[in-house]
């Protein structure tokens, strides 16, 4: 369990990242898309397997392509980024994607290939292992600590309703029991 | 002109101080005088940030290059509507133009209320200036648009082409309406917190702007979608892009704010919880802003970095302190007045709503930020793009469905077994008979099942409570069902323009089903050639090429591609899809080439064509990409419909008694004692919906 200093430091330190992440990008170009270019591109090639094997569908070789962001500003995918903005990267990762796949590669073998290369930052999403774990199940963390948290309030505020209703002595009402059931039954019908 | 706008910039940010002091000092002192003074100092702010938008709108029009602005988004022959919406184009002419949305928010505010809420207004006018004062500085000494060239070019740099759409014109301005509009509930709780007086009082006129910021931040998200999806390079209409998410978490916590509201109204509860959704809806809308315009995550649609980031950081940082302290110590003044008697009631199922959007907002804001918590924590980066964001808000939002189609059919207080069971017989009978039929008929995608069962039962849950309004007033009145149908809706326009909005929700939610379904072809077609592809319904199409032709327009070189589509009951139709390469008024190149999709559309799919260039010897042979794409259109239309709910729901009532106005809405009997309802509590003025 973090103590409450702990967890201070965590979040100063969670936001000192985040500043100097600022302050870095605030050093950079004036003209967004200034990186498209050139520079960032690791050729990713593997000699040829020997034939037999079953090759990707251009299906499957399109979605091996979906997993990969490209290196490019443009925060898509290759396959989404060379199908609509070209840049100086999305059309040369294809081709080593394509060179890959009819090497007689599997998905997973070229998804592998690039991130020796690129490093983990090339997959669309993280691996669900180690402190990625954190950020995976976080999500469905907080909604159900959050609809934990509602329902243990709604009982104790139930028991204490009770707990009222019973110590409250009852309001005196000019009706019959039959009238107070209609009352009771319109306004359930009311509510609805 | 332009000078005259230039120094209004500056005047306008010296009147926001003045407002921004004498007000807080007018409320602290209780000096109506200052008080005053702070309310004119900002209607003149107003009309002096009015004044710089009309010299840079005419600097634009003019093509005023001595201006940086005006020469970086800019050029003379770029199409006037484009000048004009250059103005929010550009980082500097963004924020100015957010002032002016600010100022003139502000101004409506505060002559709506020169009657009304006078003890906060002090408080609220000191917060909007402060807020003003905060973007009119940052405007005037960081991203300033009256900024000049030492020399003058003879024409600018040009529009983005991804910017010369009409999408430009309409969803930028909605969204920053939607965004600025929670400055006045985040003003409002903040006078309610310093005051303490966390009554009714505050809600009345925080709803309303809620609704306000709400409806334009619908109207632009859905826009954007639009824009997106036919305008190349952005990924589709939705693609989980940092910016695109900043704009949704204001949307979700703010129809999360909407629905606590009403508990707090209808019961005296939920009021942190309230103060805490205002206060989160702003803060959000301002972090949205920092992400777009920091450089701290990449996005696509991102501004050029600017050191704007730095003061936005500081102003997040600072207002995240201040409304802590504020909350911090006025809990005991929030304490609730009735408390949540059952885990069955409606109340209960709008908590579980309330705890479900605030989770998808946290999960959008959790995928968004990981990158840097993982490279600050691990030292590596890592992406986190749609494969996470479909993970894990697919299943949070098929949950939200469902609890869409629930919440209305749960009692307020406590439902009997008996309740429930007539109430969702019909619903969940008409969901499992949309869910089974679509298998029968072949449907195999799980999660595209589980939509569609949902948006069954949530449409038959609307379609329900529509048809016993409708049946109450035809038994009461002894109207003609479309007069009831009109009248229920006129009548009691936040349940029912609040189901019309949920509606929209299941629109949305089929549309977005439908895109599991999509085909895509990629092929080379010399001219002549046919190719033929089955599309998502088993129809078979077949497209052969026109040719591909090249010609010139008003600011660009066109390379387009036009195929015949033809298939078995439909006469044959054109498509085109263009490459265009944008130039200067001296033909010279400005961007990068960018691509205009062609679309055939119909309610069932869009037939999708996009040019990915040309090739072969004669350049005659075109690359292409034929995308069928489902139900797109329901997208719009969900937005839409959504839109149209909130107007509804935001339409002034006319004023009846109380008695009167519910029995026309349908209702026979009111009960109300003291058991039921504790004194303090006010009487609730809704019913359902948003």
């Amino acid at each position: 369990m973090a103590t409450r200093r702990q967890f201070v430091i965590t979040l100063g330190g969670a936001i000192a990242a985040v500043a100097a992440r600022a302050a870095r990008g605030q050093q950079g170009a004036e003209t967004p898309g200034a990186t498209m270019e050139g520079d960032g591109y690791i050729p990713v090639r593997r000699l040829p397997r020997p034939a037999g094997g079953k090759r990707l569908t251009p299906l499957e070789r399109d979605a091996v392509e979906r997993m990969l962001s490209c290196p490019c500003p443009c925060t898509l995918d290759v396959f989404t980024c060379r199908t609509s903005m070209p840049c100086g990267f999305s059309p040369r990762l294809h081709a080593d994607v394509v060179q890959l796949a009819d090497g007689g590669y599997s998905a997973n073998e070229i998804l592998a290939a690039f991130e020796q290369a690129y490093g983990e930052k090339i997959l669309m999403a993280p691996h669900k292992q180690g402190f990625n774990w954190v950020g995976w199940i976080a999500p469905f963390a907080a909604v159900g600590g959050g609809a934990f948290a509602a329902g243990a309030l709604i009982r104790q505020w139930g028991r204490r309703a009770a707990e009222r209703r019973t110590a409250a002595s009852p309001v005196p009402v000019d009706a019959s029991d039959d009238e107070m059931a209609r009352l009771e039954a319109a306004i359930r019908s009311d509510d609805a | 002109m332009i000078l005259l706008g230039e120094l209004s910039l500056w005047v306008a940010l010296l009147m926001a101080i003045w407002s921004a002091t004498v007000s807080f000092a007018g409320g602290r002192m209780s000096r109506a005088d200052l008080a005053a003074s702070g309310e004119r100092a900002m209607y003149a702010s107003f009309a002096f940030v009015a004044l710089a938008s009309i010299g840079l709108w005419t600097a634009l029009i003019t093509s005023d290059f001595s201006l940086r602005f005006v020469a970086s988004y800019t050029s003379a022959n770029l199409p006037t509507v484009y000048k004009f919406s250059a103005f929010w184009g550009g980082q500097a002419g963004s924020m100015l133009f957010w002032c002016l949305i600010l100022s003139l928010y502000s101004a409506l505010t505060l002559f709506a209320n020169r009657k009304r809420n006078r003890e906060l207004m002090p408080y609220v006018t000191g917060t909007l200036a402060t807020i003003l004062v905060f973007f009119l500085g940052t405007t005037a000494f960081s991203a300033n648009p009256y900024a000049r060239l030492d020399w003058i070019p003879p024409d600018g740099t040009g529009l983005n082409p991804q910017l010369q759409n009409p999408g430009m014109a309409f969803h930028p301005p909605n969204l920053y309406l939607g965004y600025v509009a929670t400055s006045i509930p985040f003003a409002f709780a903040i006078a309610a917190l310093v005051t303490r007086r966390l009554d009714a009082e505050w809600l009345a006129a925080v709803r309303r702007w809620s609704l306000v910021s709400w409806l334009f931040l619908t109207i632009g998200i859905t826009m954007g979608m639009w824009w997106a999806y036919v305008e190349l390079g952005w990924g589709g209409y939705w693609a989980w892009d940092p910016v695109e998410n900043a704009s949704l978490l204001p949307w979700l916590t703010g129809t999360a704010f909407l629905h606590s509201i009403m508990i707090q109204e209808k019961r005296g509860m939920l009021r942190k919880w309230n103060v805490t959704l205002v206060v989160a809806t702003f803060l959000l809308s301002i972090l949205g802003t920092f992400i777009t315009r920091s450089g701290v995550i990449e996005s696509v649609h991102s501004f050029a970095q600017s050191p704007v980031g730095t003061y936005f950081a500081t102003f997040l940082i600072v207002a995240i302190i201040v409304t802590a302290f504020l909350v911090a110590t006025r809990l005991k003044d929030l304490e609730a007045r009735a408390e949540l008697e059952s885990m069955v009631s409606r109340e209960a199922a709008f908590l579980y709503n309330n705890v479900v959007l605030v989770g998808i907002a946290f999960s959008v804001l959790w995928g968004t930020l990981f990158p840097i918590i993982s490279e600050a924590v691990r030292g590596s980066k890592i992406t986190v793009g749609p494969p996470f964001f479909n993970t894990v808000n697919i299943p949070l939002g098929l949950l939200l469905l469902a609890l869409t189609g629930i919440g209305p059919l749960i009692a307020w207080r406590r439902a009997s077994i008996a309740n429930l069971k007539r109430q969702f017989a019909v619903p969940v009978t008409g969901g499992l008979f949309l869910g089974a039929a679509l298998f029968a008929l072949g449907m195999r995608d799980g999660y595209a099942l589980v939509s569609y069962t949902l948006a069954g039962f949530v449409f038959t849950t609307i379609a329900q409570e529509f048809v016993k309004g409708v049946n109450a007033r035809r038994r009461m009145h002894g109207e003609p069902v479309p007069v009831a149908f009109i009248r229920l809706i006129a009548r009691n326009r936040r349940r029912y323009g609040g189901y019309i909005v949920h509606f929209g929700v299941v629109v949305l939610f089929a549309a977005f089903a439908g895109l599991a379904f999509k085909k895509e072809y990629d092929l080379s077609l010399t001219p002549g050639a046919s190719f033929s592809a089955v599309d998502p319904y088993n129809r078979t199409w077949t497209f052969t090429s026109q040719g591909v032709s090249r010609y010139e327009e008003l600011n660009r070189q066109v390379t387009a591609v036009v195929l015949e589509a033809k298939r078995a009951g439909m006469a044959p139709t054109l498509i085109k899809s263009e490459k265009r390469q944008h130039v200067d008024s001296r033909g010279q190149p400005t961007f990068e080439p960018s691509t205009e999709v062609g679309i055939l559309e119909s309610l069932r799919q869009d037939v999708y064509l996009v040019l990915h260039g040309v090739s072969g010897d004669d350049r005659e042979t075109a690359e292409i990409r034929i995308t069928f794409n489902p139900l797109v259109w329901w997208v719009w239309y969900g937005g839409i419909i959504m839109a149209l709910g909130g107007l509804i729901v935001m339409w002034p009532q006319a004023t009846r008694s109380g008695a009167r106005r519910r029995a026309e809405g349908g209702y026979v009997v009111v009960m109300q004692s003291s058991e039921r309802r504790p004194a303090d509590v006010p009487e609730p003025p809704v019913e359902a919906g948003v």
